[in-house]
This record gives structure tokens, sequence and C-alpha cells, in this order.
């Protein structure tokens, strides 16, 4: 067995998988999903994509109204810096009135770090103008605002000019696991068992 | 040093009378600790929620912290406002609310409070709006000269933090 102490990791990895559920968009039917993920600098994704686009799909007949994607996400990064972490994108998207594809909704969320089964629900918003004419005009000619790059929405700069409308909700599942992040003296969980009685603002919406 | 990693989201609010709201928020520290990258204060898009009544903006903060000390963890304050259709604003609550100690997921519901003025101007305020608003924002996250004033309750501000810790258990201290 070689005798060389195995050296210090300087990397660490994070793998993610799971899927785009399923959405709740009570106004509007016959949606499909685009995803991708944003990260900052000490990031790159070693496997899996970084980005896709989902089918299209309506609403059932039942009660339910649940719009139902199942879109598979895997991906996985290497890092040597927890600042900037991912982030995935949302954008949903949909046919208005006169037939054109309009966006319906942007949403983001930060991939969850400790190692796990994952649930979130997100809230899905689409830029609004402020005038009431401009309102008229973007519904009769069928161009809504929309964010030149859906990235903008993972960031926190620029948003205090925005206005917004938020109008729906995305249902993601993750898996994730991490290595070597122990090892690089990071603590991702307390020290006693986790605390299961966390209760998030969107818990109440999905109804399955 | 070690290092604290906040990384989450402002989801939102609720409770408060009016729903086309935004947030002006900020994270103060103690002399300690320093700011390596990020950014420590911002301010959200206005919302006009279409489902209920609950103002969701999704702010991302990821901020990266070193620290020589445990004293001045850090404290997220937030100020919630409300924009008219006319573009007037107008304040709807202060509040702050610690950063988690222990690392992983945190689901935070931070409560705000209103100013008070005296019966005249919460007569005023009723007609042509508008109400006091703090001279020294530093009030909101510190206790030292609140016995002066008087506050009504606002509604909550939900945020989701990610807390990861570095090197803390190599100076022996436990979370």
């Amino acid at each position: 067995m070689a005798a060389a102490a195995a050296a210090a990791p300087t990397v660490f990895l994070l793998m993610v998988n799971g899927q785009i559920e399923s959405a709740q968009f009570p106004q509007f039917d016959d949606l499909y999903c685009k995803y991708c993920f944003v990260y900052g600098h000490d990031w790159a994704p070693t496997t899996g994509l970084e980005e896709g686009i989902s089918q299209i799909t309506s609403k059932n007949r039942d009660a339910q109204q649940a719009l139902v994607w199942n879109f598979p996400i895997d991906i996985t990064f290497k890092s040597t810096n927890p600042s900037g972490w991912p982030q995935i994108v949302v954008s949903v998207y949909g046919p208005d009135l006169f037939g054109n594809d309009v966006v319906r909704g942007y949403g983001a969320v930060h991939v969850p770090f400790t190692p796990g089964s994952h649930r979130r629900t997100i809230p899905m918003f689409v830029p609004e103008s402020t005038s009431k004419l401009q309102k008229i005009t973007s519904w009769l000619m069928g161009r809504h605002p929309e964010f030149t790059d859906p990235k903008v929405v993972a960031q926190g700069e620029g948003r205090e000019v925005t206005t917004v409308r938020s109008q729906g909700f995305v249902t993601i599942s993750f898996n994730v696991v991490t290595k070597d992040m122990k090892k690089l003296g990071y603590d991702v969980s307390p020290s006693d068992m986790q605390n299961p009685s966390i209760v998030s603002l969107t818990d109440g919406i999905h109804n399955h | 040093m070690a290092e604290v990693h906040l990384i989450g989201q402002i989801v939102g609010a609720s409770g408060f009378p009016r729903s086309s709201l935004f947030c002006k928020w900020g994270i103060h520290t103690g002399g300690a600790w320093k700011l390596l990258s990020g950014l420590r204060e911002g301010q959200t898009q206005v919302d006009h929620p279409q489902l209920g009544d609950v103002a969701y903006w999704c702010h991302p903060i990821d901020v990266h912290f070193a620290t020589k000390g445990l004293q001045g963890w850090p404290k997220l304050h937030v100020q919630v406002w409300h924009q008219d259709p006319f573009g007037r604003r107008e304040l709807y609550g202060y509040g702050f609310c610690h950063a988690p100690s222990s690392p992983g997921w945190h689901a935070l519901a931070c409560v705000t409070w209103l100013p008070r003025g005296s019966w005249p101007e919460r007569l005023s305020q009723l007609f042509v709006g508008g109400g006091p608003q703090l001279l020294n924002s530093d009030l909101i996250y510190t206790g030292a000269d609140r016995y002066r004033l008087q506050t009504t309750a606002a509604g909550t501000v939900h945020l989701e933090l990610g807390v990861l810790l570095r090197h803390f258990a190599r100076y022996g201290v436990e979370c």
C-alpha cells in the first residue's frame, strides 16, 4: 500500500439530480418550461446538462388543475468556494389569446446544500409595465415585457426598478450529494439531528 | 479565520394591508466580521400578486463573511415599503432577525412593526398616507433608544436562508 498520505482536496463536488415536477397557474394552460443554472465564477459544471426545454403540458379535466412536466434535472458541479452557489432558473412560457408564445413566469431558487432529498415550491413572476396604456398595447400586439436574459432573475442587482406580477408556482424536487465539503472544513448541517419542523412559506401551496 | 456563508432568498411578505410591496434589506455585522464577497444590502422588485395577497420577491442573498470572533453575528434588517399606482412610496414596516447560527437550511419569519404617530398624524395618514419614519435606521436592529418609540404591529417577511460554516470546529466552536 502506498505510504504517501492523500493530498488535501482543494475542490469539492456537488451532484444534483431531480425533476421539475409540476406547476400551478390557475389562469393559464398549455405551458412549457425552460431551466438553466446560474452560478458564480468559482463554479464549473463537470457533467450533465446545464439547460433544457420541457414538453408542453395542459391541465387535466379533474379538479386538481396541476400542470405536470416530470422533467429530469441531472448535473454535477465542482468548485473551490461556496460563494455563487448554483441557482436553478425556471422560465415558463405559454400561448396567449392570439397564439403568440409569451412568458408566464420566471423563478429561481438555490440548489439545496444539505445532502438528501428536498422539495421546493417557487413562486413565478413576470415583469409588468407600470403604465396602463403600455399594458393595453402589449396585450393587443402580443408582445409582453420579458427579461432579455432569464439569468437576471438569479441576481439581486438592478431589481429596484422592476415591477413584477406573481401568478403561479412551480414545484421542483432535488436529491443532493456533496463530496469533500467536510474535508475542506465546511459544516452543512448542525451537530444534532436536523430540525424536522421547518415549514416554508410556500408549503401549503402544493396539494399533492 | 472562520468563515460564514449566507445563501438564500428573501421569499416574500404576508399580512400587510395592501400587497404592492417591495423591501429594502441590509446585513449588519460587528467589528470582527469582514465581508469577502456578495452584496450586503439591496432592494427587491415591486410585486403585484395575482393569486392571494402574499407578495413574492425571491430576492437572492449570497454573502461570504470571514470572522475573528463570535460577537456581532450577522443581523438581517428589512424595511417593507408599499408602492401605489401613482408611484408614491410609503413605509409599511421595519423588522430584523439574526442569521441562524447553526448550519443548514432555515425558514425564517421576520416580524415587523410600524412607528405610530400621535392621533392627528394618524388621522391625516388615513386620508393622505405617509406617516412617521425613523431618522436613524440603526434603531431597527439595536435596542438602545427604543423606549422612546411607540409602534404598531405590521406583517411578516419570510426568508429562506442557508448557513454554511467553515473551520468553526477548528476553533472549538459548537454550532
